[in-house]
């Protein structure tokens, strides 16, 4: 089978899907890390209490990012971003599943199937 | 409140417990946080963020092997994450107390599956079309037997609303609810054990992201206190995958049924007392 057969379009994308979600896990553990080291070494603590009142994913991405333009980089910042790096990680994994099944794969059951995952996840993080 | 300092051990327990059962995280950290102090639903709602960790740190590995069966995973995702949606939903608009009890009872539940356990051996059977036409089907290298395993589904009509409900408890009590979903799996749609867990690893990460949307819109994720849990979780699991290898299944298992009784006597009285 040449380089562009089915099967081994499947075994591309796995290796996609995998290092995905390695590298998304890894980055959210990492931030959270740095965050709550950042913070123990200024207080002594390790835990810090503010919860995000009914906001959705995106409206916290952007409070974030506010912080982070003005400057404001804080062991808070770098906790939330971990949680938002751990959230955005199986989101990301289904939207390059769909991508695959669409461009690669051009399998349009399977494409369809994506996007309706990603559909009820676009909604209930993004737009609620 | 939680001492600060108990957060971190307390979730290394769990992980490290759940991942050493197969049961996961959530159905041991719960009912600690809870006793712990916290309240019912924020503990449900943190478990539930750490659950996207500890399954998609454990599936990525497994992807890239090729044993998960990502068709199989796409297709059921799209009933897990509506359950998950539902259940979350209703643990919002729920009094704590049947909460404790539902708990309590998957509790009890995961007692009655870990003690009756038995390895079944697997076969491949003949497909229906509907599960033809949705091609559920694949092989994977088996490390242990040395061969290629080629399998089929079947029964993905029944498997499918199926997973809504295993989806709803997910989203329900904060859980990955893996054991529900593999009995699904090994059962209902005759997949191999090897893909079953693994299929069901990544089924877990998207539905617990469902979940979690919900938790996080109605301002129950508090950062502060998931961050040292998510770590903890995390860690414990890492650890209890390879500590699981040096240990005996027996041993193992046994520990976990006195564990799990005795969290469930404790979610039952708690929610039957109204905590």
């Amino acid at each position: 089978m040449g380089p562009d057969s089915q099967p081994s379009r499947q075994l591309e994308m796995d290796a996609l899907v995998g290092y995905l979600l390695l590298s998304g896990v890894l980055l959210s553990m990492g931030l959270i890390v740095v965050g709550l080291a950042w913070r123990f070494a200024n207080t002594g603590r390790v835990s810090f209490d503010y919860s995000i009142k009914g906001m959705n994913l995106f409206q916290f991405v952007v409070n974030e990012i506010r912080l982070v333009m003005h400057g404001q980089l804080s062991p808070r910042v770098m906790v939330s971003g971990g949680i938002v790096v751990l959230m955005l990680t199986p989101y990301l994994r289904v939207l390059a599943s769909m991508v695959y099944f669409i461009a690669a794969l051009k399998n349009w059951k399977y494409s369809l199937f994506t996007a309706f995952v990603l559909a009820v996840l676009t909604f209930s993080l993004f737009l609620r | 409140m939680i001492p600060d300092y108990l957060l971190f051990p307390v979730s290394l327990l769990a992980g490290l417990v759940g991942a050493m059962s197969g049961m996961g995280g959530g159905i041991i950290l719960i009912p600690v946080l809870t006793f712990l102090g916290l309240d019912i639903k924020h503990a449900i709602a943190i478990s539930i963020l750490s659950v996207i960790a500890t399954s998609s740190g454990s599936a990525s590995a497994y992807v890239r092997d090729h044993i998960t069966n990502l068709k199989v995973g796409m297709f059921l995702e799209m009933f897990t994450i509506v359950g998950a949606l539902a259940g979350a939903a209703i643990t919002l608009a729920s009094s704590p107390r049947p909460l404790y009890i539902a708990f309590g009872a998957v509790l009890l539940g995961s007692w009655v599956a870990l003690f009756t356990a038995e390895h079944q051996s697997w076969h491949t059977g003949p497909q229906d079309s509907v599960t033809r036409w949705l091609e559920l089907e694949g092989s994977y290298f088996d490390k242990s037997l040395k061969e290629t395993v080629h399998y089929r589904a079947r029964r993905a009509y029944l498997g499918a609303p199926m997973m809504f409900g295993a989806g709803m408890i997910a989203g329900l009590l904060g859980i990955g609810a893996g054991a529900v979903k593999v009995l699904i799996h090994d059962l209902v749609m005759g997949l191999p054990p090897k893909v079953s867990t693994t299929t069901s690893n990544l089924i877990i990460g998207v539905t617990a992201l469902a979940g979690t949307s919900v938790y996080l819109t109605a301002g129950m994720i508090n950062p502060g206190l998931a961050a040292p849990v998510i770590l903890g979780v995390v860690a414990g699991a890492f650890l209890g995958t390879r500590l699981l290898v040096r240990m005996s299944n027996q041993a193992v298992r046994r520990l976990f049924l006195v564990v799990l009784i005795l969290l469930a006597a404790e979610m039952i009285v708690r929610g039957i007392r109204g905590v």
